[in-house]
């Protein structure tokens, strides 16, 4: 990459080559107005708004596909680009449905934007009113045709970030649509609900159900805190007004997922409705009743005290709880573990980034189910093949990732994996706890430039393991002392757990809180404070967006305070 | 010089424009040192009077005979046109009804509403008959200052008016130029 020198607006520009006009405008803090530009998508110059005039070209030019050139002058402003951007706005205005005043993006939309930055104050040309679908098939957002401006960034966030290629264009012209598949309603498309699409949507086309007419951005408070949804430990964007969750994004260029959510990380919880636990319960003749922290404490103290005591984490929480469970569970001399298996180690390779997916050509998948249980990472696997990496799955039964794979094999035939492998130069293994001991020794020629990434179940399970917790079966020790968190339990873990006295420390209602004598409500994800430790080692903070309820503690405050008290 | 004379009218409006331009608070009480409101749909003077008015303020949007002769009556009486607020701009809210035939409406409002038992579509000669679409008066006559929002914020109102008297034509563009009700 070298320099190059350009004039734009006469001030003196260092852009890198292969850059746009755009990008070094962006760099030069100089501002081009733009539609279907997005930094985080591929340039597509359909929009016409970021037109500029160059020297010596002919017309004017899309500043987001032109690339700079040595000794190049360039004007934004001339009255010709404005002209023809306010001409570019007259159209879209006069043909879909852009009235703002019954739009939930108003205020907050680009398009308005742009009708404001060039004077627009009414409608040039007659509008034909046309009833265009509006596609609510899906639980978390809708389409609208009626205020889609065809600026194509959703098309390309669904293909590029998410690597999902569900939406495309049909038609031509005024008669263009973004459809799902081939033209099937949303709702019953390939479409995984990553909500990407959403996030780019410059006007009110894509409308988030959760958050539309919620509050506009200039009402809003953003709060970054870490996905803990799963082990992949996404950034989030919490954005919420007064105590209202709105709605959750990603945050482009941020670790581990550049922006890219799933479902379960984006939409699923803000729609959860379990009974939530607010006050600390305690049995008593038989029923659960309401007690001050004090006595819950006291209660649960005395029971440690007494010995034969077996503390087991869902790992749903942060490292802090975690260690103090393991140092409270230690000094009540109980046992401490976790409830969630562990993928086993490899004893070869080098721990990856979820980024090393994104530049290896070879892709191993083995005894994990990424697009079911850490989605964001199936995504990535999927832009790698995308780039043309191959992806080879390995295990028993269906895995979903096989529809994109180059091949699936079992287990027996792992070693043709690792074979095909031979002539690769970065080979990314992605496994779980369904990895096949015969599978990692099959694979065991690779190591030299095999890069791994553990996909444990437990959400997490580094920041448990940190703490010295491992798995450990329930042991049937007179008191168990359960740290729940948010997460829903398993089926049948209440059955298992039957110890004479339950302590829960748990977010939710559950059947496992119902049988508990004591119960220590736990904060929910976006009211968390402290850090956690995603897959690949690193430690991300949590910083909460909501304020937990009055009688809702810390958990790792709570299990500091116990351990005080023994 | 004498004062500038004002006429109001409004059409397919719901008053909140009205209400915005009373927002300007005291500032009315400046204003009318210099502007005396001739007709205007609280006062008794229903129609600008004939020898015209400096300036006519027209909200609303254009959806039945009645409006659209209102809207030419208001033209060929004033000086300046403004257009107030989005209805008038753009015909507004009831151009949602533009999505479907006069026929489907009628039939929808008067007959098929939940409420309605055996309800009939009012016919009469003093019941002025809908246009096709709505449109903004922009669409019927011609207009010499947009004025955009739902409502336009008192200080818009505010900004155009005193442009006007200061013999100069308001360009909207920053705070004072919004959509909707983004203000």
């Amino acid at each position: 990459m070298s320099e190059v020198h350009l004039k734009i607006n006469g001030k003196d520009v260092v852009a890198q080559s292969g850059q746009t006009i755009l990008e070094a405008a962006m760099t030069a803090d100089i501002d081009i107005p733009v539609l279907c530009y997005h930094p985080a998508l591929s340039t597509w110059g359909a929009c016409r708004m970021c037109l500029v005039e160059v020297k010596g070209m002919r017309g004017l030019q899309s500043s987001c596909t032109t690339p700079v050139a040595e000794g190049m002058e360039v004007q934004t402003d001339t009255p010709d680009a404005v002209e023809v951007r306010k001409f570019v706005l007259e159209l879209l205005f006069s043909e879909r449905n852009h009235y703002c005043m019954f739009c939930q993006m108003s205020g907050n939309c680009e398009l308005q934007d742009a009708a404001y930055r060039y004077g627009l104050d009414h409608f040039t040309y007659p509008r034909p009113y046309e009833k265009l679908a509006v596609d609510a098939s899906r639980k978390y957002f809708i389409m609208d045709q009626n205020r889609c401006i065809l600026c194509s960034r959703c098309i390309r966030a669904c293909a590029e970030i998410a690597a999902n290629h569900t939406l495309n264009l049909r038609g031509r012209g005024a008669e263009s649509m973004v459809m799902a598949d081939l033209n099937v309603p949303f709702g019953e498309s390939t479409c995984v609900e990553c909500g990407t699409c959403l996030q780019v949507c410059p006007t009110g086309a894509l409308i988030d159900a959760h958050s539309a007419y919620g509050g506009r951005e200039k009402d809003v408070t953003h709060v970054q805190t870490t996905c803990m949804q799963c082990s992949v430990g996404c950034t989030l964007d919490v954005v919420t007004r007064y105590s209202r969750l709105l709605r959750v994004d990603g945050v482009w260029d941020s670790d581990p997922n550049g922006g890219l959510l799933c479902v379960d990380g984006r939409f699923a919880p803000l729609y959860d409705n379990r009974k939530r636990l607010t006050k600390p319960l305690v049995r008593k003749d038989g029923k659960l009743v309401e007690v001050s922290w004090d006595e819950a404490l006291e209660t649960t103290a005395g029971k440690l005290k007494a010995g034969h005591v077996e503390g087991l984490a869902l790992c749903a929480t942060t490292n802090e709880a975690l260690a103090a469970f393991a140092q409270l569970l230690a000094k009540a001399g109980g046992k401490a573990g976790t409830l969630e298996p562990v993928a086993p180690t490899l004893g070869y390779g080098t721990a990856a980034a979820v980024s090393d997916i994104l530049d290896a050509d070879f892709i191993i998948v083995a005894g994990a189910q990424p697009l079911d249980y850490q989605r964001v990472i199936g995504y990535f696997v999927h832009r790698a093949a995308d780039k043309g990496a191959t992806v080879a799955v390995i295990g028993e039964g269906e895995n979903k990732l096989s529809e994109r794979a180059t091949m699936t094999v079992s287990y027996a035939d792992a070693a043709k994996v690792a074979e095909a492998a031979a002539g690769a130069k970065k080979v990314v293994l992605v496994y779980s706890v369904g990895i096949k001991p015969k599978a990692i020794t099959a694979l065991k020629p690779l190591a030299d430039k095999l890069f791994y990434l553990a996909l444990s179940p437990a959400r997490n399970g580094a920041g448990a393991r940190a703490a010295g917790l491992k798995p450990l079966s329930p042991n049937g020790a007179a008191t168990q002392f359960v740290l729940l968190g948010e997460q829903a339990e398993d089926e049948g873990l209440a059955a298992k757990l039957q110890a004479a006295f339950t302590i829960v420390q748990a977010s939710y209602q559950s059947p496992l809180v119902e049988q508990a004598d004591v119960v220590l409500p736990s904060p929910i994800w976006c009211e968390q404070t402290g850090h956690v430790t995603n897959l690949e080692g690193k430690v991300f903070p949590l910083h909460p967006a909501l304020a937990k309820p009055e009688m809702v503690r810390d958990e790792a405050e709570v299990l500091v305070k116990l351990a005080k008290m023994l | 010089m004498g004062k500038v004379t004002v006429a109001m009218q409004w059409l397919e409006a719901c008053a909140g424009c009205e209400m915005s331009f009373l927002d300007i608070d005291e500032r009315i009480v400046e204003l009318l040192k210099h502007v005396e409101l001739s007709s205007t749909p609280i006062t008794d003077l229903k129609h600008p009077p004939q020898s015209g008015v400096d300036v006519g303020i027209l909200s609303g949007g254009i959806g039945n005979e009645e409006e659209e002769e209102e809207a030419k009556l208001m033209r060929s009486r004033c000086k300046t046109l403004i257009a107030m607020g989005d209805c008038a701009v753009t015909g507004g809210i009831c151009t949602m009804r533009n999505f479907f035939s006069k026929e489907e409406v009628l039939r929808r409002g008067y007959i098929e509403t939940e409420s309605t038992v055996d309800g009939e579509i009012p016919q009469h000669e003093d019941l002025t008959p809908l246009t096709d679409k709505v449109v903004g008066v922009g669409d019927v006559v011609p207009v010499d200052v947009f004025l955009p929002g739902c409502p336009p914020s008192a200080d818009a109102i505010w900004f155009v008016l005193t442009e006007l008297l200061a013999g100069r034509t308001p360009k909207l563009e920053g705070k004072v130029l919004k959509y909707g009700m983004d203000g």
